[in-house]
């Protein structure tokens, strides 16, 4: 039987998986939406990955998660290896990019930048306070204008004058662009400025101070947006790489690091038919109440974490 | 006439320097010390609650830390001066405890001149007008040896902490240590502790590789140097084994800074001007770290820290010039560490696998 490495990416907006063979090929993907129950996306998504998974040539013998859910889903599944997504992110696409220099990375609830030197991360950036400009604003832009957030590239491909958006943040940006409506501004021109105002947020929040050199890879959820990549493309003034897997580039990276790493474990697609649930406990054990989360399959809790002191371990 | 009452005189929590207060108060002014309970998510949220909304972290901190110390029956707050907004922060605290209803005398340091001995001796006849002079000397003189005790045990701490060969004997040194410095009772207390505390730490082997990966801890005064309010950062990137190197902390800052006289010289190619407390240092301990090939700096601030807001395009010019990576963080009252630990788990990686490669 031929090995195979599962790689799970749960983020925000959206789960991620893929399976790889030992060549980095892509056996098996999947996307789905988280919709805030990290637990339930990922048995849906071991169930889609079985789907297109020959079960008789290969057997899963690592496994890797990231994305916010990493510990939680690392838990669930056996992971050999829990990765955070910035380490992911730059594993996966300087795998498929041997020569990529800056890696944009703009996904549901924060974005980052990567900057890479001989095949090597050698400073990175992220949103630290601030979600602003990331796929949640996108979305709901799209939901005030009548729209689907995956029509949100091609509106904006059409317009020819795009409208000023204010790009400093989020909150600003959202109530100019409802006086730009209001003025009578057209539809197309409103969303390709709210693409540009994207581009121009990232590059003057996440990516101030860095020096972006091509060639640049763009992922994310976000790089499916073509009024984003265009908006990039005319600001850099260099050609963006937006990757047909860019958006599993995450899941990919962790399983690649799975696939490096030491830990082997077979793993069981089983899990889709278990019951895990998470409970919080508060310890007492002084004002600080720690907020403990307790993982469980079935009855059986097999993991916790939350705790400050070794006070908490005792609180189950 | 009858005796004045002793006061109970409390300062709010300031990373491991409590105890050295406790001293000074107990042994130098003859006062009792209230030790303010440790910092926790209650501390922040009364502080959250009665502050303005924009202020900077630490004020938000100290004012929890203050009505902690009242409920725990501080009848007398000191607080310091400042050279940022810090300055002003005594009075306005002093306002919000007053207009929260509690009764207490503020001694606050902006009110005095700072620059005039004869000031302090006025501070001192406040606290306790009975006060032995030669004896509050000797004991003052002692809680600031005990300041640098703590500051170079905790600089070794941190520096070894992360590769020790047994888990966690490392840590049990450290926190003798502080126990020892926290119950001191007198002068031989202090250095039996200390030097206690430099054997123990000296006789635990350790595992370090000849190359250890070191890191730079630069940032504001408060958030820099106070464990709870940097969510342990210090702790937590020692333990994925770094070397953590800090100059700021009270020794290098306060008392011994006159060494350091040609910093402003040093580092005027990068700054022209001091912009604020600690900019200067943090500018010349930044280009020091990179220059002795560290593997990454961090820089720590709360939001809207105007000073260190400052410091942070000086420091992406010696990250570009000594291609020395750079880690942002910025704190405000969350205590959650969720969003910390990704991002030092991928600087740590990153130094970790750039180091292999350049």
């Amino acid at each position: 039987m031929e090995h195979a490495y599962l790689g799970i990416d749960v983020g925000s907006i959206s789960t991620k998986g893929v399976i790889i063979d030992k060549d980095d090929k892509i056996l098996s993907s999947q996307y789905i939406w988280t919709q805030g129950d990290p637990i339930g996306a990922v048995k849906e998504l071991v169930r889609l990955l079985e789907e297109q998974f020959d079960k008789q040539r290969y057997q899963i013998v690592a496994t890797g998660t990231t994305g916010s859910a990493r510990k939680l889903v690392g838990t669930i599944v056996g992971a050999t290896m829990v990765k955070n997504e910035i380490t992911a992110h730059a594993v996966g696409t300087t795998t498929f990019y041997p020569d990529v220099r800056t890696i944009l990375e703009i996904g549901g609830q924060d974005s980052k930048i990567i900057l890479v030197e001989n095949g090597v991360a050698v400073d990175y950036a992220m949103n630290t306070l601030c979600a602003a400009g990331t796929g949640a604003f996108l979305s709901s832009q799209a939901k005030r204008l009548g729209i689907e957030v995956e029509e949100i590239g091609d509106y904006a491909l059409r317009s020819t004058h795009p409208t000023q958006i204010a790009a400093r943040c989020t909150v600003f940006a959202e109530s100019d662009l409802v006086h730009k409506i209001q003025l009578g501004h057209p539809r197309e021109d409103i969303i390709a400025g709210v693409c540009n105002a994207v581009a121009a947020n990232y590059l003057n929040n996440v990516g101030k101070g860095k020096k972006i050199v091509s060639p640049v890879v763009f992922q994310g959820g976000v790089s499916k947006n073509q009024g984003v990549v265009a908006a990039f493309e005319r600001t850099l003034g260099c050609k963006v790489i937006v990757d047909p897997n860019g958006h599993l580039m995450g899941a990919l990276g962790v399983a690649i690091l799975a696939r490096r790493g030491s830990g082997r474990q077979d793993f069981d697609f089983a899990i889709e038919n278990m019951e895990f649930r998470t409970r919080e406990a508060s310890c007492g054990g002084c004002s600080n109440h720690c907020e403990i989360i307790c993982v469980y399959r079935g009855e059986q809790l097999i993991d916790s974490w939350g705790n400050r002191c070794e006070r908490g371990a005792r609180v189950h | 006439m009858a005796e004045p009452k002793m006061r109970n005189i409390s300062f709010p929590r300031y990373a491991e320097y409590n105890c050295a207060f406790k001293y000074i108060v107990e042994q130098a002014l003859g006062a009792r010390y209230v030790m303010p309970p440790a910092l926790t998510k209650r501390t922040m949220e009364l502080g959250t609650k009665y502050s303005p909304d924009s202020v900077c972290t630490p004020f938000k901190t100290v004012l929890g830390s203050m009505i902690e110390s009242l409920e725990a029956g501080a009848d007398t707050l000191l607080m310091t001066h400042g050279l940022c907004r810090l300055g002003y922060y005594g009075e306005l605290l002093e306002q919000i405890l007053r207009d929260l209803g509690y009764q207490f005398d503020f001694i606050n340091l902006s009110d005095y001149d700072m620059d005039k001995k004869k000031e302090y001796i006025r501070i001192v006849r406040r606290i306790n007008p009975k006060v032995n002079p030669a004896r509050f000397l000797a004991q003052f003189m002692e809680g600031l040896r005990m300041v640098e005790y703590l500051d170079e045990i905790a600089a070794e701490y941190y520096r070894n902490c992360g590769f020790d060969a047994t888990k966690g004997s490392y840590k049990r040194a450290y926190q003798d240590f502080l126990t020892a410095m926290y119950t001191a009772q007198g002068r031989n207390d202090v250095e039996t502790g200390y030097r206690e505390a430099k054997r123990a730490l000296q006789a635990i082997p350790l595992d370090k590789p000849a190359r250890p990966l070191r890191v730079g801890v630069v940032g504001e005064f408060y958030t820099a140097m106070d464990a709870f309010s940097n969510l342990e950062l210090e702790q937590k990137l020692a333990d994925m084994r770094v070397e953590i190197h800090r100059w700021m902390n009270v020794t290098n800052q306060f008392l011994h800074y006159g060494g350091q006289k040609n910093m402003r010289v040093k580092i005027k190619d990068l700054s022209a001007y001091d912009m604020g407390p600690t900019s200067t240092a943090n500018i010349w301990y930044a280009r020091e770290c990179a220059e002795r090939g560290f593997d990454g700096l961090v820089h720590i601030k709360s939001a809207a820290c105007t000073p260190e807001i400052d410091v942070m395009p000086v420091l992406q010019n010696i990250s570009a010039d000594y291609k020395i990576p750079v880690l942002y963080l910025t704190y405000d009252a969350q205590t959650s560490d969720v969003g910390l630990m990704t991002r030092l788990e991928a600087f740590y990686d990153m130094i970790d696998m750039r180091k292999k490669v350049l």
